[in-house]
């Protein structure tokens, strides 16, 4: 049964461990027809491509995340449109370990409501799982960033996606040194999109919840030895995540996080989608710390589904031009 | 619409309360949901963005001071109070002369999370520290594991502003703030309530006039004497019968916040058609900030700041208007989808059909003038009242 999420902060690992899938919802090459009907046309189209992919498919339940002020309003338009839903309340301000653990504990109490069981050693063998599955796709995109792979791995059981990415290891070859880019934005679900990079010249490197935010982790130096301990390990994990605009970190952690991804980049593209707000109130303090830094930037902005991708060829090969 | 007196009163306050900003030792630029009592209590001069953002709509500047924002590379999708704030702040100016540089920063996301990078944005500007107050958004059911949460951050606080004001913080002294905190709020939430005589002695144009104080001034003896007299004027009124238009048929509701640059436009639409506004969410929402006389003021303030009205789920929403509705006893209400406030904003389509009374939903922003398409506005209306 699919459960599905929105936002890279979900603890699929809770979710998988009661015999779940997690299934990351992204907005599909279906226009936006029926979600329309729920929310206005200022929200960005991965709100609404979601929404229209809730109201079309088969989803056990659906969980978010605060993470920006439309994902906390899409929970309930989600409920009122007849969906099972949870919200967890992901602290906005990273660093409260144990106020995220209550929440957690109360999201397993939701769990076990909609029919899953969590247990300690079920716990611990989806967090063993998602963690094997995370380094390979540390391993792949070393070699070579395959977003594909990335996008597709977040729908499949996490066994398979783990074999999936297993199979690609072993094909992938190492890029060949050309001029690199930093994609960094939120999400982009069409591979496509980063193929036109390839294409026009570039080896890619992201910042993406789409890419490498997904798997990006520090993981915390302890062993859980009970639920509770495990708890703590998931808190602590996701805190330390590849940090995201949506959050508020001491001493500015994000902007530095970007700016050490840009540093062996030549050029920085935001591919931002069309009303995402926390991306679009960094970008101008941002592009101006990148461009102090000699690196070539460029703005792509993006609404789902995709109607031209020629247009964002355009741009990105004239980025490549002056590189 | 008869213009209340208290409004002359207002403008001279706020006056004064602008020019008292430019000579405070230090300041704090602050949300309009975070608690201000612990600035008040701490001699802090807190400094309203937001409330400048609405004074420049109000000027019907907002459009020509956004671009100075958006002239920086900031999105014209973005908030429009940040917009045109952080636009003054490139502008090295505003209406009032713009505001005085920030000793500190204050932001609390119970009224949204675009607060936060607005003032992340600022933070990097001015190079003070921040300090971001999170509150867990009330879906469904308050937790004590939310409060806890939101109790701790309101001590780190206290540390926070005392180390960067090198002041200490005087329990007496909050004590006092917070009960006239509470007094300034009940006689401001009596003004409201006077909309609900027949006929009304307020339109919600004059709430939003005269709002400046309970969000600026909450917690001084400025925001007690100003909504004592205001509440006098308006019992004046009720006693005489007299009405805030000149014939009130319809009785409606706002919800959101204004449109600030077409506050007279939309005043002077209604009454023409016999309609009056009689109240609105927006101003409604800071009736709610009784933080409660109990011992302990901090776990007080930490439950009323995390349930503000925005800060809460649509079901709990809808509850509140329809309470709305039938303190008011409306006929309709009228919802602003406010390109600026999504939190605000989402949801209303859910919201409507929740509702005891027919309402009608119209596209604005709440500053930038730009955006304001009157043709279509005004075709919605119409029908609107037709049919009620």
């Amino acid at each position: 049964m699919k459960v599905g999420y929105l936002c890279t902060f979900t603890p699929k690992e809770l979710i998988h461990s009661a015999g779940f899938l997690p299934y990351r919802v992204f907005a599909t090459d279906r226009p936006i027809n029926l979600a329309s009907a729920y929310i206005q046309s200022y929200s960005c189209s991965q709100a609404r491509g979601s929404l229209e992919c809730a109201l079309q498919d088969d989803f056990h339940a659906f969980v978010f995340t605060r993470c920006c002020d439309t994902l906390m309003r899409l929970t309930d338009i989600f409920e009122f449109a007849g969906k099972r839903v949870c919200n967890i309340e992901f602290p906005t301000k990273i660093g409260n370990v144990e106020y995220y653990v209550q929440e957690l504990r109360d999201f397993i109490e939701v769990l076990r409501e909609w029919g899953g069981e969590v247990n300690f050693e079920r716990l611990m063998e989806s967090l063993k799982l998602y963690r094997k599955l995370e380094e390979k796709l540390k391993q792949l995109f070393a070699l070579s960033p395959d977003y594909e792979t990335a996008i597709k791995v977040q729908q499949i059981e996490v066994r398979d996606a783990i074999k999936l990415v297993d199979e690609k290891i072993r094909t992938a070859k190492k890029e060949k040194e050309k001029p690199k880019v930093l994609i960094t934005g939120s999400v982009c679900p069409y591979p496509k999109v980063y193929e036109i990079f390839r294409e026009a010249g570039f080896s890619v490197k992201d910042d993406l919840c789409t890419g490498s935010r997904f798997f990006e982790y520090s993981y915390p130096d302890f062993e859980p030895v009970d639920l509770d301990s495990a708890l703590k390990f998931i808190a602590e994990k996701y805190m330390n995540k590849s940090p995201c605009p949506t959050k508020h970190y001491e001493k500015d952690k994000r902007f530095e996080y970007v700016l050490k991804l840009a540093e062996d980049c030549d050029a920085v593209v935001f591919l931002l989608v069309k009303f995402c707000d926390p991306h679009f109130f960094d970008y101008p303090q941002l592009r101006e710390r990148l461009e102090g830094m000699g690196k070539k930037v460029a703005l792509i902005e993006l609404e789902f589904p995709v109607v031209s991708f020629e247009q964002i060829r355009t741009r990105v090969e004239a980025l490549r031009e002056v590189i | 619409m008869k213009r209340l007196r208290i409004s002359e009163k207002m403008r001279e306050l706020m006056t004064g309360y602008y020019m008292a900003g430019m000579q405070a030792e230090c300041n704090a630029w602050i949300t309009s949901g975070a608690p201000v009592e612990l600035l008040h209590a701490l001699d802090v001069y807190p400094v309203y963005p937001e409330n400048h953002g609405a004074l420049i709509g109000a000027t019907k500047l907002g459009g020509y001071y956004c671009e100075f924002a958006e002239k920086n590379g900031f999105s014209r999708d973005l908030c429009s109070y940040a917009r045109c704030d952080i636009g003054c702040v490139f502008a090295g100016t505003s209406p009032i002369g713009g505001l005085p540089k920030p000793t500190f920063l204050f932001a609390c996301n119970n009224i949204c999370n675009t607060v936060v990078k607005w003032y992340e944005v600022l933070s990097r500007i001015f190079k003070v520290p921040l300090f971001v107050l999170d509150m867990p958004f009330i879906r469904k059911e308050l937790k004590d594991c939310h409060l806890r949460y939101v109790e701790e951050q309101l001590y780190d606080f206290i540390s926070f502003a005392e180390r960067v004001t090198d002041r200490k913080l005087d329990d007496a002294k909050l004590r006092d703030v917070v009960l006239k905190s509470m007094e300034s709020v009940e006689l401001y939430s009596e003004c409201l309530r006077t909309a609900a005589n027949k006929p009304s002695p307020m339109t919600c144009f004059d709430a939003f006039v005269n709002m400046a104080p309970i969000v600026c001034l909450r917690g001084t003896d400025h925001a007690i004497s100003f909504y004592k007299e205001m509440k006098q004027e308006l019992d004046e009124r009720v006693k005489e019968g007299v009405s805030a238009i000149e014939r009130e048929e319809i009785r409606l509701l706002w919800d959101n916040i204004p449109v600030w640059y077409r506050l007279k436009w939309f005043g002077e639409f209604f009454e023409k058609r016999n309609a009056c506004l009689v109240a609105d969410t927006y101003t409604n929402a800071w009736s709610g900030f009784k933080v409660s006389r109990g011992e302990d003021v901090l776990s007080g303030m930490a439950e009323v700041y995390t349930v503000s009205y925005l800060n809460i789920g649509m079901e709990m929403t809808a509850e509140i208007i329809n309470k709305l509705i039938d303190l008011y006893d409306v006929d309709g209400v009228v919802m602003h989808s406010n390109r600026s406030c999504k939190p605000y904003s989402f949801g209303q389509y859910e919201i409507q059909k929740k509702l005891s009374v027919p309402s009608v939903i119209i596209e604005a922003d709440m500053v930038d003038e730009r955006v304001f398409s009157e043709a279509q506005v005004v075709t919605r209306l119409e029908a609107f009242l037709e049919m009620l």
